[in-house]
Parts: C-alpha cells; sequence; structure tokens
C-alpha cells in the first residue's frame, strides 16, 4: 500500500516537474508582454508559426505512438537483452533500444537489474545508443530534415550504437572484474 | 426438428466427415422420428461448400453439425436461421444422442463465451494502449509547448549575427558546438528536431545540427549522476564519451553520404 503510495507520489512530483519549464517560459512571457509587448507579441506569432508547422507531424506521432505501443511491448523485447551472445543479441538489444519509450531515468533501473542478471556491458551500451532511433517521431524528423536524410542518420545511428558497445565492452571489461572481486 | 450432417457413407453409424463441402454424404436425420435421408454431398473439387448450403436450406433443416464449416457457409446458413456447430466427431446416432441432450449446445456456448471474452479482452487492449499512448503523447506535450514558446523569444530577441558569432563556419568548430550543446541539454528528441530546424533556418551547418541531435539523445551530462549510479562510474564515463565521439563522426558521415546522394541525383 506505501509503496503504491510513494511511486503515485513520484509520478506526481514527476509530472510537476514537467510543467516547470513551460511555466517559466510563460512567466517570461508575461513580463515581456509588459515591459516589451511589441517583441513579446513577435515572439508568440513566430511560436505559433512553429506550432502550425510541427501540427501534422504530430497527429502522426500520436498514431505511431498508438500503433507501436499495440504491436510492441518494450518490457518483453528486454527480456532477451543480453541472452547470449552475437549477431542476434546485437540485433534485439538495437531493436529494444528502438523501440523503448519514455524518459531514460525510468530505464536505468531496469538496465541495472538486467546487467546483475548477466546482461553485457556492450548490450546495455547498444541498447541506449538506439534511443536515439524513434519510430514515432519518424514523420517530425523527415518534415525538418527530408526523409533521404533521415534514413541515412538512422543506419549510421544504429552502427554507431554498435560501435559505442564495442568501445564499452573493450574498456568497461574490468570495472566489471574490480566490481565483482569487491563483492 | 430436422438436422445435417455430413459423412463419407450413408447410414446412422457413419462417422462425421471433418469438412461440410467435401463430404460423399449429408446426413438428413428427423431427430424426432429418427427417420434418416442420405443424400449425395459435394464432390471435393470446388462449390462443394456452396451446394450443401443450398441442400441444408432446401431440406429445411433447423442445423447443421460438422467438423468443419468455412466461415462464408456458415454466414449463409446462420442468415437462413440453421444453426451451424462445429467441431463435431463421432457416429452420427453418437452426435445425435448428443444434440438431444444438448451437449452440442452446452459445446458451443462454452466457446462463444469464450470467444466473446477475447474480443472483450481485445477491446479492452485496444482501450488500455490507446489511454497509455495518450499519456505518453500528454507528457510530451508541456516541454515541447515550452521549447516552441522559447523557440519564439530566440527568433525575437537572438540576431543571425550572435548564431553566425558562435557558428562560425568552421567544419570541425561548429560540429564540437553542436555536439557540445547537445550533450548538455537532454529531454525527448523531439525537441532536438525542432531546435535543429530552427539553428539550419539561421543557417547553421548541417554538421552541427546532426552532431547536436545525435548527443542530444546519447550523450547526457544533465542525467550523468543518475547513469553513473545505475551502471557504474566506468561503464557511464566510457559509453558518454564514446557517444560524443561518435556523434562528431556519424555527423560528417551522414553528411558526406547525404551530399553524395544529392550529387548523384543532379
Amino acid at each position: 500500500m506505501k509503496r503504491g503510495r510513494d511511486q503515485s507520489l513520484i509520478k506526481k512530483r514527476r509530472k510537476m516537474r514537467l510543467l516547470v519549464f513551460p511555466a517559466v517560459v510563460l512567466v517570461i512571457y508575461g513580463i515581456l508582454f509588459v515591459i516589451m509587448p511589441d517583441k513579446a507579441s513577435a515572439a508568440l506569432r513566430s511560436s505559433g508559426k512553429v506550432f502550425t508547422n510541427i501540427l501534422m507531424p504530430l497527429c502522426l506521432v500520436f498514431i505511431f505512438m498508438f500503433v507501436l505501443n499495440l504491436f510492441f511491448k518494450s518490457a518483453s523485447i528486454t527480456k532477451f537483452l543480453g541472452r547470449g551472445a552475437g549477431i542476434k543479441t546485437i540485433i534485439l538489444s538495437a531493436a529494444a533500444g528502438i523501440i523503448s519509450i519514455g524518459p531514460i531515468y525510468a530505464w536505468y533501473p531496469m538496465l541495472k537489474a538486467l546487467r546483475e542478471k548477466g546482461a553485457g556491458n556492450s548490450f546495455i551500451a547498444i541498447f541506449l545508443g538506439n534511443r536515439a532511433v524513434k519510430p514515432f517521431l519518424l514523420p517530425m524528423m523527415i518534415s525538418f530534415f527530408g526523409w533521404i536524410y533521415v534514413l541515412i542518420l538512422t543506419i549510421f545511428t544504429i552502427i554507431g550504437s554498435i560501435v559505442v558497445g564495442y568501445c564499452v565492452d573493450i574498456l568497461v571489461k574490468e570495472d566489471v572484474t574490480t566490481q565483482a572481486d569487491s563483492l | 426438428m430436422r438436422v445435417c450432417i455430413p459423412t463419407e457413407e450413408p447410414g446412422l453409424e457413419a462417422r462425421v466427415g471433418t469438412r461440410l463441402g467435401s463430404s460423399r454424404y449429408l446426413m438428413v436425420v428427423d431427430i424426432d422420428t429418427m427417420a434418416v435421408e442420405a443424400v449425395p454431398g459435394g464432390s471435393g473439387q470446388g462449390g462443394g461448400g456452396i451446394q450443401a448450403v443450398v441442400l441444408a436450406i432446401s431440406k429445411k433443416v433447423d442445423a447443421v453439425l460438422t467438423g468443419y464449416c468455412s466461415p462464408t457457409a456458415e454466414k449463409y446458413l446462420s442468415a437462413n436461421s440453421i444453426e451451424v456447430i462445429t467441431g463435431i466427431s463421432g457416429t452420427v446416432a453418437e452426435v445425435i444422442e448428443q444434440y438431444k441432450r444438448g451437449e452440442l449446445q452446452t459445446h458451443i456456448e462454452v466457446k462463444r463465451k469464450s470467444e466473446s471474452r477475447w474480443s472483450k479482452i481485445d477491446r479492452v487492449n485496444l482501450l488500455h494502449e490507446l489511454r497509455e499512448s495518450s499519456n505518453q503523447f500528454f507528457t510530451l506535450l508541456p516541454m515541447l509547448a515550452g521549447v516552441v514558446l522559447l523557440i519564439g523569444l530566440f527568433n525575437a530577441f537572438v540576431s543571425k549575427e550572435f548564431i553566425s558569432s558562435i557558428f562560425s563556419g568552421n567544419s570541425m568548430l561548429d560540429t564540437l558546438w553542436g555536439a557540445c550543446l547537445g550533450s548538455i541539454f537532454a529531454g525527448n528528441p523531439i525537441n532536438s528536431y525542432i531546435i535543429g530546424g530552427e539553428l539550419l533556418e539561421y543557417g547553421v551547418s548541417l554538421l552541427a545540427v546532426t552532431a547536436f541531435i545525435i548527443s542530444w539523445v546519447s550523450v547526457g551530462l544533465v542525467q550523468l549522476p543518475a547513469e553513473i549510479s545505475a551502471l557504474g562510474i566506468r561503464f557511464a564515463l566510457v559509453r558518454n564519451a564514446a557517444s560524443f565521439v561518435l556523434s562528431i563522426v556519424i555527423s560528417f558521415t551522414s553528411v558526406i553520404v547525404l551530399n553524395c546522394i544529392r550529387g548523384l541525383s543532379l
């Protein structure tokens, strides 16, 4: 019971924290409307223009999000994260990173638990690197940068994440051994 | 009350056929008088299902008991108020006894109930995912609105000259700057696209913007303490450093490849 209440409190606090930034911006607008009304309305018009540009891709983002949620379960794919070795695990770790949704701090406890269960460092790094590839945000990205650029960047990001995974694998081995020794 | 049962042989001791359309006989049985009529069924060379449906309707049966019935045949039979019970096995006599005792209806009702439970689960699942997606989407919005409003302020107050004083046009330096900026800020990638798009409008090079977008997600100075506490200091430092270097390498390779493709298409 207590744990549930704590969880809902944490969630509420996170939601409140999300509102801090836009609230600060709104306060700045409020002050500007008093001291520089011309500049403030120009800023608001400019924001309106940006918002109209992103409105359509934003609707697509919601549809993509819904479809991905329906067909992929992030929690179930992380079951395969870092199990065994080889190309299959690399692909699974990358796929888990791609379909993972939500802020990064929400994933740290799960990644920690996975590593304690024996998931490799490289696969966790691959997972984190692939969080940059977000299928549901593709409409937004394409509307800003064009599909060829998005395609190239996506491919290189996935390759790059594997390179980072490899680097981490080589350089962090020692750290794990030290940790294991200290236990 | 009359029922129709597909079989391979005539008679009450014949076994129920697996398919309505391809069985050699259709046994029409009056379950009150046990009068049996063996009617030659479909040939099994196509169209047998429809023949069987026509036969069942013309013989004025109330139910069809069979191993399998195609959805189309079932639709026509149901439209003519003929009950269709599938998944039946055994001899004609046994099946009729079961039907009389009402066991087959119970079996079907259980099946229907489980089916409706599944469709209910599907509907519940759909609603759940819709709610989940809405939640995810609406948690994006406050930050997004803040960023859009901030860009408005940025556009109103920051001049192109100021931006060009930071991003001087030197490819390497600009990319480094982009990567640094992206590493400091964090959050949903959607915000990095909007800011990146605006930077392009200001004439900042695609190299710098690409490094900014990549490092925004892959390098996180703000969340570094959280990463260290969860995955260890060495892991966090090596991963972030490697990702920072890679963000610069990736932006160079991506833009070179993009320019090559554009050059080829011209």
